[in-house]
């Protein structure tokens, strides 16, 4: 135990301390308590959004196999130079709880039939499928990306919570009350000691009257 | 020409096609290289052999598959080599260097490496690979106009006329379209007046491409709901069995349900027959394997035509095309371990 001195004033110290980490434990427990649900809230959408990813994903690789397997890869390849290009993307960023998470501009990939770039009079339908599910898929993927993010920061920040909680809970708060306990106990030992000697030196002081008072009568 | 000599060639080309029994036995095959070993009993064993030295697996066949087509049709120009009749052939084949002339400029347009431009591209027309090298060399999409307008390639004419609004636009839209119209236009223009068997199989393979892309696009626009006067300028003109004003027609109902009432009694009344499922998904792709199996049916039906004309060529041109697709089909169902039934339902033609 570090060293403690057992005063009333430490005493007092350490009682408003104690109470200051109750206080913080039952603030962050509320927090926690919000950022779980707010974790379910996002979880039941991304679990939606994965499985609806998963169909798409499906459907969009069965498009390409046909496309690649009818019209050739290198046909394939040609319409994608046609298509290529980069994405950009608008991120914000909203707070939940003070945990700051990503808000991406929700912008529609799926272009329309004359918006890819390449003429349709040379590029087939099944190219033009595959092109529109994969379109729809990085819509998803985007969004997604969005919501998985905020369920990564918020799962961190409940652990980050609890962890603070527990220490509290399990190490400071006790530790305090420990120390609290101690002087308690020193104080009140001290107490003990001070009636013990005030009594001893009643009991001298009483002696030594009635020693002078025998004295007395004998002269 | 002396037909009999070609087409005595092109009968000893055809013989070497593999047969419904040989497609079967590639069908049951169990994986890629089983595929691949059963392939190498066939005519497709030299360039497999090729093809091993730089890929495997899928890649291997896919890339003998495109150089065995390229030099099947660059025998059949040969054969037919300054005659008058490599014209009227060149009109089947040069729609691989409209495809070729595209890549090109879509490649230039995204600054592409020339070397994965020229893996995009398939020599099987009048542009050899020699010529196309030299137009990957070029530096940028006018470089590559400027090019095929020295060497004197038709195909530069639209381009050049087109590359002003796409230096305004930057549209790559605008050159494609333009090429992909004035392909049709030019063949038909070709074939004008021209009274011989000849001319008269080439105008009917070139009216039905024009019909099927009509009615691919008239399709699609249905299905994206896109505005009809917009669409009106990607259909392209010179069929009389689906003229324009059937086709706008069609577009006019907004449905495709209603767009197929239209095609009853005519060439391509098989497309009522599609599965109402299929119509009210709106599954395209499910449309256009119908119309993909209706020309490659037409094309190979010309190998029963006059044998004393071009019929026979086209017909080779088409059964090949049809045997290196079905090839491919399976192959990639084989990698991805689609089950048999669904591969015989992808299959082009059986």
């Amino acid at each position: 135990m570090e060293q403690i001195n057992p005063t009333r004033m430490e005493l007092i110290k350490k009682n408003a301390q104690i109470k200051l980490a109750e206080q913080g434990r039952d603030l962050l427990r509320e927090k926690m308590d919000a950022l779980i649900r707010e974790f379910f809230h996002i979880m039941e959408t991304v679990s939606m959004s994965r499985d609806q990813l998963e169909k798409l994903s499906n459907a969009a690789q069965h498009s390409l196999l046909i496309a690649m397997a009818i019209d050739d890869p290198v046909t394939l390849k040609s319409a994608s130079f046609a298509t290529r290009q980069g994405i950009t993307l608008d991120i914000k960023g909203k707070n939940i709880m003070g945990v700051p998470v990503p808000i991406i501009e929700k912008r529609r990939f799926v272009k329309s039939l004359f918006e890819r770039g390449y003429s349709i009079l040379g590029v087939s339908g099944r190219i033009d499928e595959t092109a529109e599910k994969f379109e729809a898929e990085l819509d998803l993927i985007i969004s997604l990306a969005e919501t998985e993010t905020a369920l990564r920061r918020v799962g961190n920040e409940i652990q980050m919570t609890r962890r603070r909680v527990n220490a509290l809970e399990q190490i400071l708060i006790p530790e305090l009350r420990r120390q609290a306990k101690y002087i308690e106990i020193t104080i009140d030992e001290r107490d003990r000691e001070d009636l013990y000697r005030l009594k001893k030196v009643k009991k001298i002081i009483e002696r030594k009257k009635k020693k002078t008072e025998t004295a007395g009568s004998y002269a | 020409m002396e037909y009999a000599y070609v087409n005595s060639r092109i009968r000893a080309m055809k013989s070497r096609l593999l047969d419904r029994r040989q497609l079967d036995q590639l069908i049951n095959k169990h994986d890629i290289d089983a595929l691949i070993t059963e392939l190498e009993k066939t005519p497709y064993r030299e360039e497999l052999e090729r093809a091993g030295v730089q890929y495997s697996g899928v890649t291997r066949i896919e890339y003998a598959l495109r150089k065995d087509l390229v030099r099947a049709f660059r025998n059949l120009l040969s054969f037919t080599s300054g005659e008058e009749e490599e014209n009227l052939l060149a009109i089947t084949l040069n729609r691989y260097d409209v495809q070729n002339i595209k890549t090109i400029l879509r490649g230039k347009r995204i600054h592409a490496t020339p070397g994965e431009i020229l893996d995009c591209t398939i020599p099987a027309g009048e542009l050899d690979e020699a010529a196309l090298t030299e137009l990957v060399k070029q530096p940028d999409v006018k470089s590559v106009i400027d090019l095929l307008a020295t060497w004197g390639i038709v195909y530069s004419r639209p381009l050049t006329k087109a590359f002003k609004e796409y230096s305004d636009t930057r549209d790559m839209l605008v050159l494609e379209y333009a090429i992909d119209t004035y392909y049709y236009q030019y063949a038909l223009a070709t074939l004008k007046g021209g009274e011989t068997e000849d001319h008269r199989v080439i105008r009917d393979m070139v009216i039905t491409e024009i019909d099927i892309s009509n009615l691919r696009t008239v399709f699609r626009v249905l299905r994206d709901q896109i505005d009809r006067e917009d669409a009106k300028r990607y259909l392209l003109e010179g069929s009389s069995e689906l003229g324009l004003a059937t086709l706008l027609s069609m577009m006019k109902g907004g449905t495709l349900e209603g767009a197929l009432k239209h095609l009853e009694h005519t060439s391509y009344q098989f497309l009522t027959q599609v599965p109402p499922e299929y119509v009210s998904a709106q599954k395209i792709s499910a449309f256009e394997k119908e119309l993909d199996r209706y020309l490659v049916r037409k094309g190979i039906g010309y190998f029963i035509g006059d044998p004393l004309s071009i019929a026979y060529a086209i017909a080779y041109t088409w059964a090949k095309y049809a045997e290196v697709t079905n090839i491919r089909v399976i192959a990639r169902c084989l990698v991805s371990e689609v089950p048999e039934k669904d591969l015989r339902e992808a299959l082009i033609s059986v």
